[in-house]
């Protein structure tokens, strides 16, 4: 019963007692602790940019304080008009409205009441700026351009930080994305490192089975299986450690709540593909030592 | 009517001028013209170092000639693909002289190799070893690991992994030097009759006595060149 189990999965190399493997185990299992780590990292990330973007609105406004020079009506007519015309030069601008003053006056009645007259009262003028896409507006370069052209001018800055929020953070993500791609590369170089020693070592048996018929698949598919397995399960090692850690670190988070910040939390779905890549490693793994195995096998008799 | 007439004759090995050497070495073979007719027996005789295993790895496609074309079954190895050639070895049974066994696996699991290779069911392949290796009286070793084999153990667990699937062709290299003679004869009789099945028999071997015995033609190997003595009488 005992024989009949182990010869249906009978392999000629024996692959189990490769020394290559102890290595094979450690740099699996500790890729993707990293890579573990690094993903949670770019999904929190992105998380953050995408609320952050949300409450980027699709539009801008803009106030013109009134000056200490005391500007003719024309002349702040003009200014005004001056501003509209910066805006409505600007790529990405859909619309520039100019508020009426009626409806300031109306904004302002609760604190004003309603016999003032606001064209004796140095009220800011507002231009309401409808963007055709909020994210590709560089609001920082905008305010700049803008101090330079209508220095009463200024955009409310609520965008501007948050822009700055976002494209730091998307530095950091970008970072991530790279720490992610070396990781899997290192991890990729490393099956290939162990699949060639464990070949140089079995190169003779490699050779009788291909002269007993034996083709490159054949060979190449007691590497696939065993690479599987051994980084199936060192990488089931390598992802609790990095869930456990992710664990520690949002217990932590979510005690020193930082408002905006900490508003990120991974969903279900993110801790379920963390909790899945032991098997999407051992696929990698598989396909990394078939594509290496079938390449040297090329060259050899 | 051409086709078919080359069909029925064609040599199931022919080598054409072929050369051998090993990298930068001189020629340990030279302009060797061969063709062996499907159902045929040689021996295979030279002095050592003669170059009968180089010609052997030639036959069973693990060595490419230097300069020449080698055919076998038909295809021209030179340019046959990895799985042509694999498909092409399939049918080519070979005990080595060194045995070349798979040390660390069971006598049992060396001779299933071929089997498995091909994909047949361990059931299938469970019946046919057994009988086998009871044949060649290895029944009580075949759990044993190879590599605590005996010498003339091995080489019988290396003839059955050669005859397990009933090749086209068997090439044997000394198949009979380590065996006391109750053996060698009786693994002379299983190459007789697997050739009288059908199968190409070439034997590489040092052994005059075997040679006077048996009285098959020999390709016989001196100063790089190959040269066919035939057999001296028929064979009764
Ligand atoms: N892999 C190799 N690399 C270099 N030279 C080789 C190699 N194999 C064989 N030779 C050389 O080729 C020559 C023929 O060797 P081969 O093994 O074919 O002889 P043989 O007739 O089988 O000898 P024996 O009867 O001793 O088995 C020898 O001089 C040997 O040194
Ligand atoms: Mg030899």
């Amino acid at each position: 019963m005992k024989r009949k189990f182990f010869l249906k999965n009978h392999s000629e190399l024996p692959l189990k007692e490769d020394k290559s493997t102890f290595f094979l185990e450690i740099s699996v299992g500790v890729s993707v602790f990293l890579f573990s780590i690094a993903l949670a990292a770019y999904f929190l990330i992105s998380l953050m940019i995408c609320s952050w973007n949300k409450s980027i609105v699709h539009g801008l406004s803009v106030q013109i304080m009134p000056s200490q020079e005391v500007l003719t009506p024309e002349e702040e007519l003009l200014y005004t008009g001056k501003v509209i015309q910066f805006f409505e030069g600007l790529e990405n601008v859909e619309k520039v409205r100019l508020i009426k003053d009626a409806q300031i006056k109306k904004l302002m009645s609760p604190w004003l009441g309603q016999n003032v007259d606001i064209s004796s009262l140095p009220l800011p003028k507002l231009l309401e700026v409808r963007l055709k896409s909020g994210k590709n507006f560089d609001y920082e370069k905008t305010a700049r351009l803008l101090k330079e052209t209508a220095p009463y001018a200024s955009i409310d800055n609520h965008g501007i930080w948050l822009q700055k929020l976002v494209k730091s953070a998307s530095s950091l993500k970008m970072m991530s994305i790279f720490i992610l791609l070396v990781v899997l590369v290192a991890a990729a170089v490393s099956i290939m490192f162990a699949v060639q020693t464990s070949l140089k070592i079995h190169q003779n048996i490699i050779e009788i089975l291909h002269i007993m018929g034996a083709t490159d698949d054949y060979v190449a598919k007691q590497y696939g299986k065993r690479v599987f397995v051994v980084s199936f399960f060192s990488s089931i090692i390598g992802s609790l450690f990095a869930l456990l850690s992710l664990l520690v670190v949002a217990k932590i988070s979510s005690n020193l709540d930082a408002g905006l910040i900490s508003s990120a939390k991974l969903a279900l779905p993110h801790w379920l593909f963390l909790m899945s890549l032991p098997l999407w490693t051992g696929f990698f793994a598989m396909a990394t030592a078939l594509v290496s195995v079938k390449r040297s096998l090329g060259k050899m008799m | 009517m051409d086709t078919n007439k080359n069909m029925l004759t064609e040599p199931i090995v022919d080598m054409q001028n072929v050369c051998i050497r090993y990298g930068e070495d001189p020629e340990i073979l030279s302009n060797i013209k061969l063709s062996l007719d499907k159902g045929s027996f040689h021996f295979l005789t030279g002095k050592s170092g003669a170059g009968k295993t180089s010609l052997l790895s030639m036959m069973y496609l693990a060595l490419m000639p230097s300069r020449g074309t080698v055919s076998v079954f038909g295809s021209n190895i030179g340019y046959a693909s990895r799985h042509t050639m694999a498909m092409l070895r399939r049918k080519i049974g070979v005990v080595f002289q060194d045995f070349r066994l798979l040390e660390h696996l069971s006598a049992y699991d060396n001779v299933a190799v071929p089997l498995r290779i091909r994909g047949m069911g361990e059931n299938e392949i469970k019946k046919r070893v057994k009988e086998l290796l009871s044949w060649v009286e290895l029944d009580k070793s075949m759990d044993k690991i190879c590599s605590t084999l005996s010498g003339g153990e091995k080489q019988r667990v290396a003839i059955a992994r050669a005859v397990i699937n009933r090749p086209e062709i068997l090439l044997a290299d000394e198949p009979t030097g380590n065996v006391d003679n109750d053996i060698a004869s009786k693994l002379m009789k299983l190459f007789v009759e697997l050739n009288k099945l059908g199968t190409t028999v070439v034997i590489a071997t040092h052994s005059k006595d075997l040679i006077a015995e048996y009285n098959y033609p020999q390709i016989h190997l001196e100063n790089k060149t190959l040269k066919i003595i035939p057999a001296l009488r028929r064979v009764s």
